[in-house]
């Protein structure tokens, strides 16, 4: 009989959750994390659950991650740099170095063959490290977050910006359309400003192939391949790189069930 | 000579990133008048206004003035200055100027933090934060505009409580996002607020840790002005600290001062003549090229 393990990640900007059998992904769902994260979680699980076609009874075991996990009432609880580095590896063997782009800062992981960390570093709190900074920006050029990427690489002469901080880039970013910058070369220009903030995270890293990019900031294809030229790397990018923690949190709620 | 209302007096025209300061002193180094208004986009334009502003105050007229020293973030649109010094040097100078004893000065602008350390009025070490909002008078901008109130308000209704909320973000763009979940919480506006200031002061305070804090502590800039900030860098620091009656002009007084050490120097070594005729050449082609 098939068994099923649900994973949850509640994150600053969204929530995941994931559904697995003893062998492959059964279904998925990304929500906002909105900011009662308990009710967050019963709509998440629902959603899930549904796409599955699948009760709630039918789950063995569960696990949650993410800075609200602590509130989603799985079975257990781990950190999302455990569960990301899991996800990541059962996606990706080969992957040796994990870099993080969330929704509130991000973070460079490296791990072993067996999907173990071995080394990481958070960024504190900013959003200039984090994909909040995109969002900012989509509000003030009118445009979606999924336009960013396409329309960034069309750039022809990046933005220059004085600034590393999201506060003062919105201000320089307005100044920038009002001397006739185009949206592009903005777009660009603060890739390349959140590109820097990663790379001086990585600092001290050697950063081993494969390396996986993951998080919202990793939908960014612009972004990616700002990250990708300022550390002279080339990344790969999950199908869906929002979920990678989520799908950990499934995998370690099996596990955990399977050594009982 | 010595009437000191005949002149000569000396300014100090400090360009801020939000705000201009202007001070002039008399022979004796005594300030006769300051003014202080908005920065805005034309440096050049703001830094005419404010000087001209000052003179009148101080009732004078420019030839009175002998010598004048620009600093600040837009220290190099002050084409009548004879002189620029960094922004650094003036406020060591002003405050000590102010308090003879002081040992450190903690500034917050409008988008940057300074911490001086200051032995016999003179600056001996230094430390700024012009990166990141966070410890700034930028964060409480941003604040004041998610709660829809005026900063003078802001920091009123802090002082109603002794119970700060904690703001755990230190990220300014995240920080207003927890202010509204705070909000939606219920929590009383007084102990938002109050959580609002300990978040800029905690920034500030580890900033000045970095270099040693010795008392007494004179905390200028713009948001020195605020009762709510000041409290809370007395709470974090530990220790109380000064605020000169007007805490924006610190800058501008040290460059005024400065201008009458420099002028003394000139005046002393045969140079002030010759200097005062290439400055009045140059001014009146650079006021040229601005049609005026």
């Amino acid at each position: 009989m098939t068994e099923y393990f649900l994973g949850i990640d509640i994150g600053a900007v969204g929530s995941k959750a994931v559904i697995v059998n003893n062998t492959d992904i059964v279904a998925s769902a990304v929500i906002p994390s909105g900011t009662n994260y308990v009710s967050t979680t019963a709509a998440l699980k629902a959603e899930t659950l549904g796409k599955a076609g699948l009760q709630a009874s039918d789950i063995k075991g569960s696990s949650a991650t993410g800075i609200g996990g602590r509130n989603a009432g799985a079975d257990s609880y781990h950190g999302v740099i455990i569960c990301s580095a899991r996800g990541v590896s059962l996606n990706f063997p080969a992957a040796r170095s994990i870099i993080d782009i969330g929704g509130q800062g991000s973070q460079v992981i490296t791990i072993d063959e067996e999907g173990s960390v071995i080394n990481f570093t958070a960024s504190e709190i900013c959003a200039t490290g984090s994909a909040r900074l995109l969002q900012v920006l989509a509000r003030i050029l009118q445009i979606s977050m999924d336009q960013i990427g396409p329309l960034s690489l069309t750039a022809t002469r990046p933005s220059n910006f004085s600034t590393s901080c999201s506060v003062f880039l919105e201000t320089e970013v307005i100044t920038r359309i009002s001397q006739g910058d185009r949206p592009e070369d903005i777009l660009a220009g603060i890739h390349r400003s959140i590109a820097e903030k990663v790379a001086a995270m990585a600092r001290g890293f050697t950063l081993e192939k494969e390396v996986v990019i993951i998080g919202g900031g990793a939908l960014d294809i612009g972004l990616v391949q700002a990250i990708e030229e300022k550390l002279a790397i080339k990344a790969i990018v999950p199908d869906n790189p929002r979920l990678m923690a989520a799908l950990g949190a499934a995998v370690l709620a099996r596990q955990s069930y399977s050594t009982v | 000579m010595n009437d000191l209302t005949s002149g000569p007096f000396f300014a100090g025209i400090d360009i801020g990133s939000t705000m201009s300061k202007a001070v002039i002193v008399d022979a004796q180094g005594s300030m006769r008048a300051y003014v202080v208004g908005q920065t805005g986009a034309e440096h050049r334009l703001r830094a005419n206004k404010v000087m001209e502003d000052v003179l009148q105050k101080a009732g004078i007229t420019l030839d009175k003035v002998a010598y004048i020293i620009s600093t600040g973030y837009g220290r190099v649109n002050v084409p009548f200055a004879d002189k620029q010094v960094t922004e650094l040097t003036c406020h060591a100078r002003g405050v000590a100027s102010l308090f003879p004893g002081v040992r450190t000065a903690i500034d917050i602008g409008g988008q940057d933090a300074k911490v001086l350390r200051i032995k016999d009025g003179k600056l001996i070490d230094f430390l700024t934060n012009d990166k990141c909002a966070a410890g700034t008078g930028r964060f409480l901008e941003v604040a004041a505009d998610t709660l829809g109130l005026d900063l003078n308000e802001m920091g009123r209704i802090s002082l109603q409580t002794d119970k700060p909320v904690r703001i755990n973000s230190l990220c300014t763009i995240f920080a207003q996002q927890e202010i509204i979940s705070r909000l939606s919480e219920g929590q009383p506006l007084p102990d938002i607020l109050a959580g609002v200031y300990i978040a800029i002061a905690t920034r500030v305070v580890k900033l000045a840790r970095q270099l040693k804090v010795e008392p007494p502590v004179v905390f200028t800039g713009g948001v020195a002005k605020n009762a709510g900030m000041v409290k809370a860098i007395e709470t974090v620091l530990g220790t109380p600290v000064l605020v000169p009656q007007e805490p924006l002009i610190t800058g501008a007084l040290g460059a005024a001062i400065l201008a009458h050490d420099q002028y003394n120097r000139l005046i002393k070594s045969g140079e002030y003549d010759a200097h005062r005729e290439k400055k009045l050449s140059e001014a009146r082609i650079d006021f040229g090229e601005n049609g005026r």
